[in-house]
């Protein structure tokens, strides 16, 4: 018997008890929630792939200590976020200054070539920010969380993400005037 | 709107209160005395007449039968426990806080050890975005965790003053700790923190000018 | 080294802002910060269904027998205890934000969980105790009420609980008798010459991501 349908905390607290097969439900659940945060934050689907599996094994072998069941989504976020900014040296040492990161993966409409050209562009200058610049762009432009969400996610103050941001602009403006 | 909003607190809370009455003989019966029994019943009563929540003294009657606690200590201890709600409902009603939550938060405040000034002078900087209960809630537990109650004030004052968010607000206790497991003692602690939100301000309060100089990481 | 955007530009961005709040000479670089929003990549990512197959293989492999795991458990790297109290105390309320102030009689503490409630893990390190309960403002103080079970055999004791939102006082009992707080939490004098651990409870945060 599948638990498909239970809220978090209850495949949470059968997988706990013993029936790890339920495991799956999670997985199932929220593979592809947060594929999209990896895959900006570490360049490509690929290695948002290796992370997010490599999460979901962590978050098993950690899942007694999960305090809160039901937002085991959230959980597993901060495990996902631990596994990203693990992988941060590999990316920086095999990533060139010239290389530009290839573009996530993605199901949708292609858009027009002028569009795409500026999409890449903005992709390149993004991987020249700090881990921490490009996770709180991306939060806030591409997840589009406010900044009180994204602090309260990632355990910090709301002034310094500002800051952080505020910095990642003017980092993305004098990269991008390079690049034109 | 004021009013409206008085009223619907009020409307909200009477249901409660009333149960709360009934409930107190109910929960109490054959976990203390009789006597114990009347007696808690009858600061609930005056408790009620006051305005004042019920569940707390309640709770504390409760709490002394299983500690083993004589009959006249689990007496004293709930006329404490009211004794704090009433003091911290007098510090409050001048500064216009009347809300079941602000009485407890600020009773728990003076059972951590900050006195009526002080949970007055924290109701009073409250405001819209920083609500009287979370602040007081947070001074205490700020307090529980060894910050000297002055100190404590300040850095809650600094943080609403600054403009910063709720969430920052409600967060202190935590950075706080964090502090203080790299060694720190909670004063410098608190300290710390007072600096960093004094520091601060927020575009808005700050105008067009550039940032400061910052204490953050990019 | 180029000029970045003016702090008004940057309010704009972050959304606090509209072009048509900014005066007429930074329209243009208004425009140029408009045009970088316009060139972000939203589009969804799907991983592949492999995934989900390498998980289960990797996790069935460690589901062994039950005492490994509880021995996995314990010295898996953790959120540090003192971190859990801190959490946990200083997790105060977006709750007393915007609710009405009438106070809940607290509910026996069941293994359903009831909507404004959050699953709480306490834990107590007690080796040479035979029995630990939890008795606190969230279970009348029914010393008999919630026992925490031992994880693994190196003294760790713990039970999760639903707890309802709000605040709550609690000490943990051993033996029957010995009244211990949390050493990972603050605490309160109990008016009985002991002291209490206190906890605040809040609803699980935010909309999912």
């Amino acid at each position: 018997m599948e638990l498909k349908g239970d809220p978090d905390g209850v495949v949470v607290q059968a997988v706990l008890a013993g029936d790890v097969d339920q495991y799956g439900v999670l997985v199932r659940r929220y593979q592809n929630r947060y594929a999209r945060y990896a895959a900006q934050l570490l360049g490509s689907a690929d290695d948002a792939e290796d992370a997010v599996q490599d999460a979901f094994v962590r978050a098993y072998d950690q899942l007694a200590q999960c305090r809160d069941p039901d937002n085991f989504a959230g959980w597993f976020f901060l495990i996902l976020r631990n596994r990203c900014f693990a992988q941060r040296r590999r990316f920086r040492r095999e990533a060139g200054l010239d290389s530009v990161p290839n573009v996530p993966a993605a199901d949708n409409v292609e858009a027009p070539l002028e569009q795409a050209e500026r999409q890449k562009a903005l992709q390149g200058a993004l991987a020249m920010l700090t881990m921490e610049q490009r996770e709180v762009f991306v939060l806030k432009h591409v997840e589009e969380l406010s900044y009180e969400e994204i602090a309260a996610r990632v355990g910090t103050t709301v002034a310094a993400l500002k800051m952080r941001m505020h910095r990642a602009y003017d980092r993305l403006r004098e990269l991008l005037k390079e690049m034109r | 709107m004021k009013r409206l909003w008085f009223a619907l607190v009020a409307a909200s809370l009477t249901p409660v209160v009333l149960a709360g009455q009934r409930d107190v003989s109910t929960r109490l019966a054959g976990h203390v005395p009789p006597a114990v029994v009347a007696q808690v019943q009858g600061l609930a009563d005056t408790a009620v007449a006051r305005g004042l929540p019920v569940d707390p003294l309640v709770n504390k009657a409760l709490e002394g039968a299983v500690k083993g606690a004589p009959p006249d200590r689990i007496v004293a201890a709930v006329r404490t426990v009211l004794q704090q709600l009433d003091r911290a409902s007098d510090a409050l009603r001048p500064v216009g806080v009347t809300g079941a939550n602000a009485i407890e938060a600020g009773a728990f405040a003076i059972a951590a050890g900050l006195d009526s000034g002080q949970v007055a002078t924290v109701a009073r900087s409250a405001d819209r975005a920083h609500p009287a209960a979370t602040a007081l809630q947070v001074v205490a537990t700020l307090v529980a965790l060894g910050v000297p109650p002055g100190r404590g004030v300040g850095l809650v004052q600094a943080t609403i003053r600054a403009g910063e968010p709720l969430g920052d607000l409600v967060s202190l206790p935590s950075r706080l700790q964090v502090a203080m497991a790299g060694g720190v003692p909670p004063a410098a602690a608190a300290e710390g923190l007072e600096r960093a939100a004094l520091n601060h301000l927020t575009p808005k309060a700050q105008g067009h000018g550039k940032g400061q100089g910052n204490p953050h990481r990019p | 080294m180029s000029r970045g955007f003016d702090p008004l530009v940057k309010q704009m961005l972050d959304g606090e802002r509209t072009i048509a709040d900014l005066p007429p000479e930074l329209h243009a670089e208004a425009a140029e910060a408009l045009r970088l929003q316009s060139a972000i990549d939203r589009r969804d990512v799907s991983l592949s269904r492999g995934l989900e197959a390498r998980v289960m293989a990797a996790v069935r492999a460690r589901a062994d027998s039950p005492a490994k795991r509880a021995w996995r458990w314990l010295v898996a790297p953790s959120v540090p205890r003192w971190a859990i109290g801190a959490l946990a105390a200083a997790s105060l309320a977006a709750l007393l934000i915007g609710r009405s102030s009438s106070k809940q009689t607290t509910p026996p503490v069941t293994a359903s969980q009831p909507a404004e409630s959050a699953y709480v893990k306490f834990v107590l390190y007690a080796p040479g105790a035979h029995r630990v309960a939890l008795a606190g403002t969230f279970n009348q103080w029914d010393a008999g009420a919630t026992l925490l079970a031992r994880a693994g055999d190196q003294g760790v004791w713990t039970v999760t609980v639903a707890l309802p939102i709000g605040q709550h006082q609690y000490a943990f009992v051993v033996d029957g008798r010995r009244w211990v707080t949390d050493p990972a939490a603050p605490n309160v004098d109990d008016g009985f010459g002991r002291r209490n651990s206190i906890m605040s409870v809040t609803p699980t945060s935010g909309p999912a991501l």
